[in-house]
């Protein structure tokens, strides 16, 4: 046992974790087995620190973890600030998406999770108020088109409620869906990084464990500053986040682009009848809400 | 079994979205709207029963204490049901001090090609079940 925790780095995944005992362990992120070396003891009358010990540990623990990767720009927001750090990072993932993934230190999931987390839901809720604004003339004169169609026929309970809450415009709801919006970013986008990284496993692909594939999914989440186009633009997203997810896949895990495309698209694939019932579920919530029900 | 401190923001994330999935299949009855419209499009095309059909009905079984049905509904969809809420309870634990967390495990070869064979049985299951 250490007197005090300190920070390691696994040779393997270069994840960056903290330990409390030296010697023989694994590595939390990836499994596989390291050794962190005993501290190294100060020499006398020294008020520096140690030197740093091999390629697997961090002697001090108040000193930052050792990682090859510098950040990305919304990892150094402290010295970028936001504004500027957030638009940086959203045009290098959109334009530069390689070099972005790249600078990502899998050691900053909580910076990560924010960034997904504000621009989906930032952006998400902006595209929701704006649709409702711009495209509620059209909708009623899509129901109007579809109620001809129809004519007597008995329409199905599920287009029935997603008509309805096509037209149903209220400040509760709106209210309602920009609350909802980050608690709901934050479960799809754990539950997408969990089932993108099962497929990882299972393709032997995984080499850096969670946090990198939790790395490439929160940034590919960039996209989303698209659903404020109406129409098309939650569209162009979705497409978007998978091809970046993949291209994050690649630099995280530094995988190859046919095991990443696989790891991404597999759940697709597999999933894809839970893919439909998620989007039709989510339909449904936010119409519940919009129809107040 | 590790010695580990507080539970990372990703053990955090992932109790969440279990949290989540467990809270929908409890609260939202299994007959009647939103769940009892949804109709697998791959059953619809083919027939055929996809690789997570009954997994929610494994989900509501299994948080209402009906672990049979559950199984019976899908066997994989129940033990991730029973994953997702061991992960919460430990997660919640580790919150409340517990100082150890589950060991980690490579994915060799072996244990893949194990997963793959678990997930043909499943399907095989499910087909046979109809």
């Amino acid at each position: 046992m250490l007197d005090s925790a300190v920070l390691a780095r696994c040779p393997n995944c270069r994840n960056t974790f903290s330990t409390d005992r030296s010697g023989r362990q694994e590595c939390p992120a990836c499994g596989k087995p390291l050794i962190v070396p005993e501290p190294a003891a100060p020499a006398p009358g020294s008020t520096t620190a140690p030197p740093q010990p091999a390629e697997n540990a961090a002697p001090s623990p108040g000193s930052p973890p050792p990682e090859s990767a510098a950040g990305t720009p919304w990892e150094r927001r402290a010295e970028l600030g936001f504004f500027e750090a957030w638009k940086q990072t959203t045009l290098q993932a959109l334009f530069e998406p390689g070099k972005l993934f790249a600078a990502a230190r899998l050691d900053r999931g909580p910076a990560q999770l924010g960034y997904a987390v504000f621009t989906a839901s930032v952006f998400w809720a902006l595209g929701q108020l704006l649709s409702r604004a711009l495209l509620s003339g059209q909708s009623e004169q899509i129901q109007r088109s579809l109620r001809q169609l129809m004519g007597d026929r008995p329409v199905s309970p599920l287009m029935k409620i997603l008509l309805e809450s096509q037209h149903t415009n209220s400040a509760g709801a709106t209210i309602a869906i920009a609350l909802a919006t980050p608690a709901l970013v934050l479960v799809l986008l754990y539950l997408s990084a969990a089932i993108t990284h099962g497929a990882a496993l299972l393709l032997g692909q995984n080499k850096r464990g969670f946090p990198a594939t939790f790395a490439a999914c929160a940034y590919a989440l960039a996209p989303t500053v698209l659903a404020v186009v109406p129409a098309c633009g939650s569209l162009i997203a979705l497409i978007w986040t998978v091809v970046l997810t993949s291209i994050g896949l690649k630099e995280t895990h530094r995988m190859s682009s046919g095991g990443a495309a696989a790891a991404v698209l597999a759940p697709y694939l597999v999933l894809c009848c839970l893919g439909c019932a998620g989007a039709v579920a989510l339909g449904l919530i936010f119409g519940r809400m919009a129809t107040g029900g | 079994m590790v010695r580990a401190g507080p539970p990372s923001v990703h053990a955090l994330g992932l109790a969440a979205a279990s949290l989540a999935l467990l809270s929908v299949a409890a609260f939202l009855p299994l007959d009647a709207p939103p769940l009892s419209l949804f109709v697998c499009p791959f059953r619809a095309a083919t027939g055929l029963p996809c690789l997570t059909c009954g997994a929610s009905h494994a989900f509501a079984h299994l948080v209402r204490g009906r672990g049979m049905a559950a199984l019976g509904a899908n066997p994989l969809g129940a033990l991730l049901a029973l994953v997702c809420a061991v992960h919460l309870l430990w997660t919640l634990a580790r919150i409340a001090g517990l100082p150890w967390a589950p060991r980690t495990t490579t994915a060799t070869r072996p244990l893949r090609i194990a997963a793959l064979a678990l997930l043909a049985a499943n399907w095989g299951y499910l087909l046979a079940a109809g």
